[in-house]
C-alpha cells in the first residue's frame, strides 16, 4: 500500500505557443486524438495508479476542463472519498489573489494538502502525452528517502532547451537542474512528475512565498530544493510528449496513425478514459477511402482521408480530401474540398471545392512566425471557409468567421485572417 | 403533467431462430449496428418520449442484458424516483415459477404493477428495432378513451408466419388480431407495442386460472369481449430480429448510402452504455468503405460493406465483405469473409475462407440458413487455413481440435466436442 494517495495537477496553462487552439480553452482541455483530451493522459495515469484523489488546478479559461471533467465519472472519480475537485483561484477574508504561478497555485490551496495529512504529494502536469505507471517512482521515493523525486527523460539534445534541464550524479541524485538552458548540457529533462515529502516542500513553498520569484515549480521551487535538499532522479521509460507547441502538438497526432504508433491508444492494460460522446459508429460510405487515420464515433466519410485524424461528428463529403491533417469536432468538409497540413478545430465549415493548405512558399505567419512556420494551416472554432476559396499554408484563421468575413480570391501563404476591427492577438507569441 | 406511465419491457425470450447467436444471449441482447444492442431502441424510445418508468422483465440467459443495462445510466434512467427496474422471476413462499409466458410474467409482477399506480401500463418487446414517440400514442390511446390501443405497422417481410396480424374498422377500431395466420388478410401486423388503461389490465390479471400469453389470453379476450381495443398506426421504420436473416438485413441496411434507419439524428440518438475504447484506426495498408466501424476497432486489411464492432482486429491482407463482426474478434492475415455473421471473441485464422463455395441450404435448418449466410458461434476459433462453406453454422466454442478436417462445407453445422458432451 502506497503513501502517496493524493495528486494534484497543474492545469492553469495559457499555452500561448499552441495559437489558436488554447485561445479558449486552458491547454490540457485542447482536444487531441480523436476523442480525448490531453489531461486525459495524466488523470488516466492516475487512476490507473490507484490514485483516486485528485486536485485540478486551473485558472486560465476553466470551462471547457470544467465540462470535461463534470463529476469526474469517466474516470470513476465519482467517489465519496477522495474524487476530484477543481481548484480554481477565490477570494479570502484576508487575501485574495489570482495564482502568481504554478507553486503559488498549490500553496494557496494548501490546505488541501493539510487535511489529507499527507506525508508525500504528488504534483503532476496536465498538459503532456504519455502513460506512466507512478508507483514504482513512489516506490523508489520512499525507499531511498528523497525529498522530492523528479521523473525525466531523454530528449535530442537540440530540444531539451525547452525543458527543465538535470544533472545527475552516479546514485541517481539530482545535483543540478536548469529551466530552459541555452546551452543544454544533456538531453536528460524533468517530465513534470513530482513526488514531494510534504514537509520539504511546505519549507520550500514558504520561502518562495516570501521572495519575488515566479512561483513556478520548474524556476523556482526544484532548483532550489536541489541545491538545499535530496532530490532524486527517477528515469521513465516510454513514450512522452510535451504538447508545448503547434508543431509538437500536430506530431504527437500524426504519431498516432503510423504504422507503428509509439503509443498504442488500444492498449486494453492502460486504457485512457475520456467521457464518450453518444455517436453512433463511424460510417464509411460506399466512395469512402480511409488510410492510416484514426476515425472516431459519429464521423462520416464520403470521400478520401488519409494520415489524419477525425475527431467526433466530422464529416467528410463525397470528393473531399483530407490528407495529413486534424479535423476537429463536427466540423464539415464539402464536397471536393480539398485540406493538406490542416488543424481544423471544432466545428469549422468549409464550403464546396475550398482548398485549405495549398503553394509551395514556406512564408512564415505574419503575426506568430515562431509558431507557423512548418507549412501548418490553422482555423479557428466555428469558421465558416467560403466555396472555392483557396488558402495557403502557415495561415491563421480567427475562429467564429463567416464567409463574407473572407478576402476574395487566393489567400496567400503566411496569412493572418480576422475579422474586421479585430486584431486578435497578433504578436502575443510568448 | 403527464399521465404516470409504467413501462414493462418482455426482454426473456429465448429466440430458437437465432441458433447459436441467440443461444448466449436473450434476443434484446443482441449486439446490433456496431455498438448498439437490440434493446436500445425501446430504451432510447423511452428517454425521448420521457418515459423513465420502467421494468424489464428477464428470464432466459439475462446476464448479458443485466450487465448492459446497469443501473441505467445512458438512458437516464438511474433515478429517485422511477428509473430502471430488472424484473426476474423469483421464488415465493407459496408457488414458485419461473414465467410460463408473456401474460404469467405480468402476473408474477402484479405488485409492481399496482405499486406503480400508473395510469396506463405499455407493454413493449425488447426485441424490436424502431423509433418511436411513445408519447403521441399516449394521447392518441387517452382521446379514443381506449383500454387497450395496440400499435400497428406494415408488415416488412413475407414471412407470415412470424406476425400478428390486425383487422380494423373503418374508425379505427381493432376487429380482431390473428396470430401466425396461414392466410393473412392484409398487410397490417401488430408491431408489438400494447398500451393498456391500468385498471382494465389489472381487473384481467386479477381473473382466475388466466392463461399465461398476453395476445392470446388478454389482447384477443379483449377484443372478443368488446372492450374498446383502438389501433395507432406506425408508418416508419419498424424490423423485427427474431432470425438470422432478418437480423442480418437490418443490419446491413444501415449500410445503405440512404440508410432506412438513420442513426445519426442529433434529435433521435440511440443511447447505450459506451465502452471505453482507443478511437477506430485504419493503419498500413488497411481500406475501408461502405461500412460502419466501432471504436477500439483496428483495420489493417480490407473492409467492404460490413460492421465492424468495438475492439475488432483485422490483420494486413484480410478481407471482410457484406460481413458483422462483433465484439473483439480478431481475424487473422490473410482471412477472407463472406456474408458472415462472427459473434463476440472469435478468432478466424490466417488465411482461413468463412462463407465461400456453393451455397447449399444447411442440412438441420434449412429454414433459417439458406440464404448465403454463415454464423460462427461466440468465441470459436476456425484455424489456419481452413475453410466454412456458406448456410453452415459453428456452434458457440469450437475450438481449432473440433475442425481438425479443416475445411467444412456448405449446410452444416458444427459442433464442438464440449458442447455434445
Amino acid at each position: 500500500m502506497s503513501h502517496v494517495s493524493y495528486a494534484m495537477i497543474l492545469a492553469g496553462g495559457l499555452g500561448s505557443r499552441l495559437c489558436l487552439l488554447s485561445e479558449k480553452r486552458a491547454k490540457p482541455a485542447v482536444p487531441f486524438g480523436g476523442k480525448y483530451r490531453i489531461i486525459d493522459f495524466t488523470l488516466s495515469n492516475c487512476v490507473n495508479s490507484g490514485i483516486f484523489d485528485i486536485g485540478i488546478l486551473t485558472q486560465y479559461r476553466p470551462l471547457s476542463l470544467r465540462d470535461h471533467i463534470g463529476l469526474g465519472r469517466a474516470w470513476d472519480l465519482d467517489r465519496k472519498r477522495g474524487g476530484v475537485e477543481l481548484l480554481q483561484p477565490f477570494q479570502g477574508w484576508a487575501e485574495s489573489d489570482w495564482y502568481r504561478g504554478t507553486a503559488d497555485a498549490i500553496w494557496q490551496n494548501w490546505d488541501r494538502v493539510v487535511e489529507r495529512k499527507a506525508e508525500h504529494l504528488l504534483v503532476l502536469s496536465g498538459d503532456h502525452v504519455y502513460r506512466m505507471d507512478y508507483r514504482p517512482m513512489i516506490e523508489a521515493h520512499l525507499q531511498r528517502g528523497a525529498d522530492a523525486t523528479v521523473a525525466i527523460t531523454e530528449v535530442p539534445l537540440d530540444q531539451a532547451s525547452q525543458f527543465g534541464v538535470v544533472k545527475t550524479d552516479a546514485a541517481g541524485w539530482i545535483t543540478g537542474f536548469l529551466e530552459k538552458p541555452k546551452n543544454p548540457p544533456s538531453g536528460k529533462i524533468s517530465m513534470g512528475v513530482y513526488v514531494f515529502r510534504t514537509a520539504a516542500l511546505r519549507e520550500e513553498m514558504e520561502l518562495d512565498a516570501m521572495r519575488a520569484t515566479a512561483h513556478d515549480f520548474g524556476k523556482n521551487i526544484v532548483p532550489s530544493l536541489v541545491e538545499r535538499g535530496r532530490v532524486l532522479a527517477f528515469p521513465a521509460y516510454g513514450y512522452w510528449q510535451d504538447i508545448g507547441t503547434l508543431d509538437s502538438f500536430y506530431r504527437a497526432n500524426l504519431d498516432l496513425v503510423t504504422p507503428e504508433p509509439p503509443f498504442p491508444l488500444q492498449d486494453v492494460r492502460w486504457p485512457i478514459f475520456t467521457p464518450s460522446t453518444e455517436y453512433p459508429p463511424a460510417r464509411l460510405g460506399t466512395r469512402a477511402h480511409v488510410r492510416s487515420s484514426i476515425v472516431t464515433h459519429g464521423t462520416i466519410v464520403n470521400g478520401t482521408v488519409e494520415r489524419s485524424v477525425l475527431f467526433p461528428g466530422v464529416v467528410v463529403e463525397e470528393g473531399a480530401v483530407v490528407r495529413d491533417s486534424i479535423i476537429m469536432g463536427e466540423s464539415w468538409i464539402g464536397p471536393r474540398a480539398e485540406l493538406d497540413r490542416c488543424i481544423l478545430d471544432k466545428r469549422v465549415h468549409v464550403g464546396r471545392a475550398a482548398k485549405i493548405g495549398v503553394g509551395e512558399s514556406l512564408r512564415p505567419n505574419r503575426a506568430c512566425p515562431e509558431h507557423l512556420s512548418a507549412g501548418l494551416t490553422i482555423v479557428g472554432k466555428a469558421s465558416r471557409v467560403p466555396e472555392g476559396l483557396v488558402i495557403g499554408r502557415n495561415v491563421r484563421v480567427a475562429p467564429d468567421m463567416v464567409e463574407e468575413d473572407f478576402p476574395a480570391g487566393e489567400v496567400e501563404c503566411g496569412e493572418v485572417l480576422e475579422r474586421e476591427g479585430e486584431s486578435a492577438h497578433a504578436g502575443s507569441g510568448s | 403533467m403527464n399521465p404516470p406511465i409504467l413501462v414493462l419491457v418482455l426482454a426473456g425470450g429465448k429466440s430458437e431462430r437465432l441458433h447459436a447467436l441467440g443461444r448466449v444471449r436473450t434476443s434484446s441482447a443482441l449486439p446490433f449496428g456496431g455498438k448498439y444492442r437490440v434493446i436500445d431502441f425501446t430504451l432510447s424510445n423511452c428517454a425521448h418520449s420521457g418515459l423513465f418508468r420502467v421494468g424489464i422483465l428477464t428470464q432466459y440467459a439475462p446476464l448479458s442484458l443485466q450487465g448492459h443495462i446497469g443501473i441505467g445510466k445512458p438512458w437516464d434512467l438511474d433515478r429517485r424516483d422511477g428509473g430502471v427496474r430488472l424484473l426476474p422471476p423469483y421464488v415465493r413462499q407459496r408457488e414458485t415459477n419461473w414465467y410460463r409466458g408473456t401474460a404469467d410474467a405480468l402476473i408474477q409482477n402484479r405488485n409492481v404493477i399496482e405499486d406503480a399506480q400508473a395510469r396506463h401500463i405499455l407493454v413493449l418487446s425488447g426485441d424490436l428495432i424502431y423509433k418511436m414517440d411513445y408519447g403521441r400514442l399516449v394521447e392518441r390511446h387517452e382521446s379514443a378513451g381506449a383500454a387497450l390501443t395496440i400499435v400497428t405497422t406494415a408488415a416488412p417481410g413475407s414471412e407470415a408466419d412470424r406476425y400478428g396480424y390486425v383487422a380494423t374498422d373503418g374508425d379505427g377500431r381493432v376487429e380482431a388480431l390473428e396470430e401466425k395466420p396461414s392466410s393473412p388478410a392484409g398487410e397490417t401486423i401488430s408491431a408489438g407495442v400494447y398500451l393498456f388503461r391500468a385498471r382494465d389490465l389489472q381487473t384481467w390479471l386479477e381473473k382466475p386460472g388466466l392463461g399465461p400469453d398476453l395476445v392470446k389470453d388478454i389482447v384477443q379476450p379483449m377484443i372478443r369481449k368488446g372492450d374498446r381495443v383502438v389501433a395507432y398506426e406506425h408508418a416508419d421504420y419498424w424490423r423485427d430480429v427474431g432470425t438470422i436473416d432478418a437480423y442480418y438485413e437490418a443490419n446491413m441496411e444501415l449500410l445503405r448510402p440512404v440508410p432506412t434507419l438513420t442513426l445519426h439524428d442529433p434529435d433521435w440518438l440511440i443511447y447505450t452504455p459506451s465502452e471505453d475504447r482507443a478511437p477506430a484506426v485504419v493503419t498500413g495498408d488497411g481500406d475501408v468503405s461502405g461500412s460502419l466501424v466501432a471504436h477500439g476497432a483496428h483495420v489493417e486489411g480490407t473492409v467492404h460493406r460490413s460492421i465492424l464492432f468495438p475492439g475488432v482486429h483485422i490483420a494486413p491482407g484480410a478481407l471482410v465483405e457484406d460481413s458483422i463482426v462483433m465484439h473483439d474478434a480478431r481475424i487473422l492475415s490473410g482471412a477472407r469473409l463472406s456474408k458472415a455473421i462472427v459473434d463476440k471473441g472469435v478468432r478466424i485464422g490466417e488465411r482461413a475462407l468463412v462463407g465461400t463455395g456453393e451455397s447449399t441450404p444447411n442440412r438441420e435448418f434449412p429454414r433459417d440458413l439458406s440464404s448465403g449466410l454463415c454464423v460462427i458461434g461466440k468465441g470459436s476459433e476456425i484455424p489456419a487455413g481452413g475453410s466454412i462453406g456458406r448456410n453452415t453454422l459453428v456452434e458457440i466454442g469450437v475450438r481449432e481440435v473440433d475442425l481438425a478436417s479443416g475445411a467444412v462445407p456448405s449446410g452444416v453445422v458444427v459442433r464442438g466436442r464440449a458442447a455434445a458432451r
